[in-house]
């Protein structure tokens, strides 16, 4: 019964490497791109709020495989060639880091006002007030709904096994073609998930434990 | 110190301040009382521009504060300037504001050492001092949630004072404290006024204004009504705003 998966588990294993990997890289891309985002959305000009408010919209009204889709149907058209690995983790990171921008956008504007008058009245302003004052308040505030979408996030790189490239779900769908034995394989493909999104959900806990002030 | 010129003010449509003039002399403290929405804190607010005001003219210690130029030239100081300015300016707030993520000692130090450049071993030791002065040299290490109202707000009063202000602006500091709390935080105050400290305060309690206080300054809808030393104010007042006020005051002091 599970000889099946003890035989091909170094191969399932490669494929969680590849999906950490994806993961890790697509987070950390999504993470800037939702700060940059969010900065922009509340201190940037007209034209760039204009610009990330439809940037915004499209992401979240658009599914993540129909994002992936065009990347990999219709990019090749352009001329524009990163490669399959890299278009993936773009794709990937600029769906989640627009759901980013939304956590760090809400978590900025939940620093209260009194913080900002308490250092604008010690003559603390623009890029200081930022990182003294509100930054690390709004970064502890952030954390847990930061760490919940990145474990939506790490269950959203298996759909860039349809477009083809190889990570864990890929390879579960190869070994059940050669070995016949989906549920064995799908249930060592869902271990590995849920295994990484467990210790994801873990940490946010004790990150939330953390947000609290007293010490 | 701080001198207050025909200031007036609108959150839209609404005016908030009225033509307010005022000064406070160096050394001096004045009480700003007046009953709710009066625009007291909106006032002081303005005197470090928090608010903007659209006329009228602030100076402190002579340096125009927030605006150069008059009439259709008026226009707004840029950011570093007015932060400057506002460095020069404590501020205590009715609701404390102390940096939640930073231990006591830091909270104090963080602006000396970030906005005046004070070398690090300089602004511990000042801030040291100054903790030790509002009674808190044993909780140098601790994080604000853990202090009592009374205590943070004097942690807040050090933290003004470590910027060494020209004048301090208190906005009804006691308000949000239980009242066995008020009377460490009101002891305080009277030694730095004892000290020769410049402080405008807004405050509800009567009886601490007419004792700490120089002058006392009436304010009623946007608009300083009255002005003058405590005890003939209070003893005398000239306009019925200000009977009416002190009357209802009274009354509800009594019940
Ligand atoms: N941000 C704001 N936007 C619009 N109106 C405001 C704002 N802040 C204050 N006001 C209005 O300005 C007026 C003066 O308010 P202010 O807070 O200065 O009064 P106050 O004398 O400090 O009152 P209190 O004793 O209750 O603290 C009030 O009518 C208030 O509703
Ligand atoms: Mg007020």
């Amino acid at each position: 019964m599970l000889n099946v998966l003890l035989a091909n588990l170094p191969l399932l294993l490669k494929g969680a490497v590849v999906t950490l990997y994806l993961s890790a890289a697509s987070a950390a891309l999504a993470a800037v791109i939702g700060v940059a985002v969010a900065l922009l959305q509340l201190y940037g000009d007209p034209v760039t709020r204009a610009a990330t408010h439809v940037y915004l919209y499209v992401m979240r009204g658009v599914p993540l495989l129909v994002l992936l889709f065009a990347m990999y149907y219709m990019l090749p058209y352009t001329g524009i060639d990163v490669g399959a690995t890299a278009g993936g983790i773009i794709v990937i990171a600029l769906y989640f880091g627009a759901f980013m921008a939304e956590v760090f956008r809400a978590a900025i504007l939940s620093v209260p006002r009194g913080q900002w008058d308490a250092a604008r009245a010690l003559g603390m302003y623009g890029r200081l007030l930022m990182l003294i004052v509100v930054v690390p308040q709004a970064l502890r505030i952030a954390g847990p709904p930061f760490v919940n979408t990145c474990i939506m996030l790490v269950k959203g790189t298996s759909l860039v096994s349809i477009v083809g490239l190889w990570e864990v779900t890929m390879a579960g769908r190869q070994i059940v073609e050669r070995t016949l034995a989906p549920f064995q394989v799908f249930g060592g493909v869902a271990a590995v998930y849920f295994v990484i999104c467990y210790c994801l959900s873990r940490y946010g806990r004790w990150l939330e434990k953390r947000v609290s002030y007293v010490h | 110190m701080v001198a207050v010129r025909g200031v007036s003010k609108w959150f839209g449509a609404h005016q908030v301040l009225k033509d307010v003039s005022l000064d406070v002399a160096a050394g001096e403290v004045v009480a700003v009382i007046g009953p709710s929405g009066s625009g007291k804190t909106t006032l002081l607010r303005c005197v470090n521009l928090l608010e903007d005001f659209q006329q009228g003219e602030i100076r402190v210690d002579g340096e125009a504060v927030g605006y150069a130029g008059a009439g259709a030239a008026r226009r707004r100081l840029p950011e570093r300037v007015i932060a400057r300015t506002r460095s020069q300016v404590g501020m205590v707030f009715q609701s404390f504001n102390l940096f939640p993520h930073m231990t006591v000692l830091k909270n104090v130090m963080v602006a000396p050492v970030r906005v005046k450049k004070m070398p690090e071993a300089e602004a511990r030791a000042s801030a040291v001092r100054l903790l030790e002065r509002v009674g808190l040299a044993d909780k140098l290490d601790a994080y604000p949630a853990r202090l009592s109202g009374g205590q943070q707000q004097r942690v807040a009063i050090a933290r003004a004072l470590a910027m060494q202000p020209k004048v301090i602006l208190l906005d009804e500091i006691t308000s949000a404290l239980d009242p066995e709390l008020v009377g460490e935080v009101l002891a305080v105050i009277r030694q730095l006024a004892r000290d020769g400290m410049t402080m405008m305060i807004v405050t509800h309690e009567m009886q601490f204004a007419r004792e700490v206080a120089q002058k006392v300054v009436f304010m009623d809808g946007g608009a300083m009504i009255e002005q003058g030393p405590p005890r003939a104010l209070f003893a005398d007042p000239r306009t019925e705003r200000l009977q009416t006020f002190l009357k209802r005051f009274r009354e509800g002091y009594q019940l």
